[in-house]
């Protein structure tokens, strides 16, 4: 398991636009993929998240890319803090 | 002080605590004015009447004698008390899903006597998730009583506890939720309880909904003495409902909820925990998410 490793691969603009866009599918967001800014944070003051709808785009993207998420991985703040991290995180660990 | 209490409880026996209760219910109903009224508007609509003060007194000394029994349920007194369960078949036949299920309380009753049946019952463990602060609250005083009981507590907030959550639905396991109380920004339904509306969070049922699973409503009422009355209602499956029915189905859980709600605290008024205004308006409109 690579769980605990920092990404080393950087996502591309291409998949954070395919990460956005599955997130506002998922999660029935009021709001385009140019308008979400890949740094802005997910949960708050940023796309204004709760834990439930992180939840939700959670599942929805571990389906998309075969990731395995675990709850005991310490990373996961990290990886769900924004866009560019999420979709960093996809990068380094997909598996389809 | 807890350990203290729990120090009289446990080496003088239920009876000797028991003699503090009274004194607790007596300082809350001559000192604290603001739960005195929460407890008066309360009652004044579960009653059907004016309240009188043998009835706040009573409404006291009942939450105080169900924390004070926690002691003892989690330290496994079971013996010490008088347990009716109804409604055990339909969690056993929900269980044998193999699936996990969600039970929703409410501060109605005392839920320890639920978690006790469970370790006294079957090797079923009920992992309850609430609010982070209140679960760094509720670890605390759990060590202080049985340091073992401390792992059945989830703390909400973030993704790891979401995850964990569901871990625990995969495993078969059942988890528990108060779901009367909003920990934050949580989108409200009004729903009448005692013929008036109060809000009532969406959150514990949006979850239920997301990970789709049968919802049983659960509470365990305190009658007097050492009796209790544990009762599990059928409250939604989710188990089968698409994304785009998700939002009338929570809607219908929620009314549901308020129903059986309703139904629990005229049949046993003084078991209502939420000494607080709950019946006020909601602070700013909160419609429900579009879609």
């Amino acid at each position: 398991m690579q769980d605990n490793q920092k990404p080393t691969v950087s996502s591309t603009a291409a998949l954070q636009r395919e990460v956005a866009e599955l997130m506002i599918e998922c999660l029935n967001l009021e709001v385009t993929a140019d308008q979400i800014t890949p740094d802005a944070p997910l949960y708050g003051d940023g796309l204004g998240l709760d834990s439930i709808d992180v939840l939700e785009a959670a599942l929805e993207v571990s389906k998309r890319y075969g990731l395995q998420l675990r709850s005991d991985s310490e990373d996961n703040k990290h990886i769900f803090s924004s866009l560019r991290s999420l979709s960093d995180y996809i990068a380094a660990q997909r598996t389809r | 002080m807890l350990r203290v209490m729990t120090w009289i409880s446990l080496r003088l026996g239920r009876r000797a605590g028991r003699v503090v209760l009274h004194l607790i219910a007596s300082y809350f109903l001559l000192f604290a004015p603001a739960s005195r009224r929460a407890s008066r508007n309360y009652l004044r609509r579960a009653l059907g009447r004016p309240p009188r003060w043998r009835d706040l007194y009573q409404h006291f000394f009942t939450f105080a004698a169900t924390i004070h029994d926690r002691v003892y349920l989690v330290n496994h007194r079971f013996e010490l008390f008088d347990f009716e369960v109804h409604g055990e078949d339909t969690l056993r036949r929900l269980l044998a899903g193999g699936k996990g299920l969600f039970l929703m309380g409410a501060h109605l009753g005392s839920f320890e006597v639920i978690r006790a049946l469970g370790r006294r019952d079957t090797d079923l463990r009920v992992a309850m998730v609430m609010h982070q602060d209140n679960a760094q609250k509720i670890n605390a005083m759990l060590a202080a009583i049985n340091p073992e009981a401390v792992q059945d507590i989830i703390g909400l907030g973030h993704i790891d506890s979401m995850l964990k959550l569901r871990e625990r639905l995969d495993e078969g396991g059942v988890v528990g939720m108060l779901a009367d109380r909003t920990p934050g920004n949580d989108i409200l339904y009004p729903v009448p309880i005692l013929g008036t509306n109060a809000n009532l969070p969406s959150g514990p049922f949006r979850t239920a909904a997301l990970l789709r699973r049968p919802v049983v409503f659960m509470t365990g009422l305190y009658l007097g003495g050492n009796r209790y009355a544990i009762h599990f209602d059928p409250l939604a499956d989710f188990s089968t409902v698409a994304r785009g029915q998700r939002d009338a189905a929570v809607e219908a859980a929620i009314a549901r909820y308020a129903a059986l709600l309703d139904h629990y605290c005229r049949t046993a008024p003084y078991n209502w925990f939420n000494f607080f205004d709950f019946w006020q308006p909601a602070p700013t409109a909160t419609p429900p998410k579009a879609g």
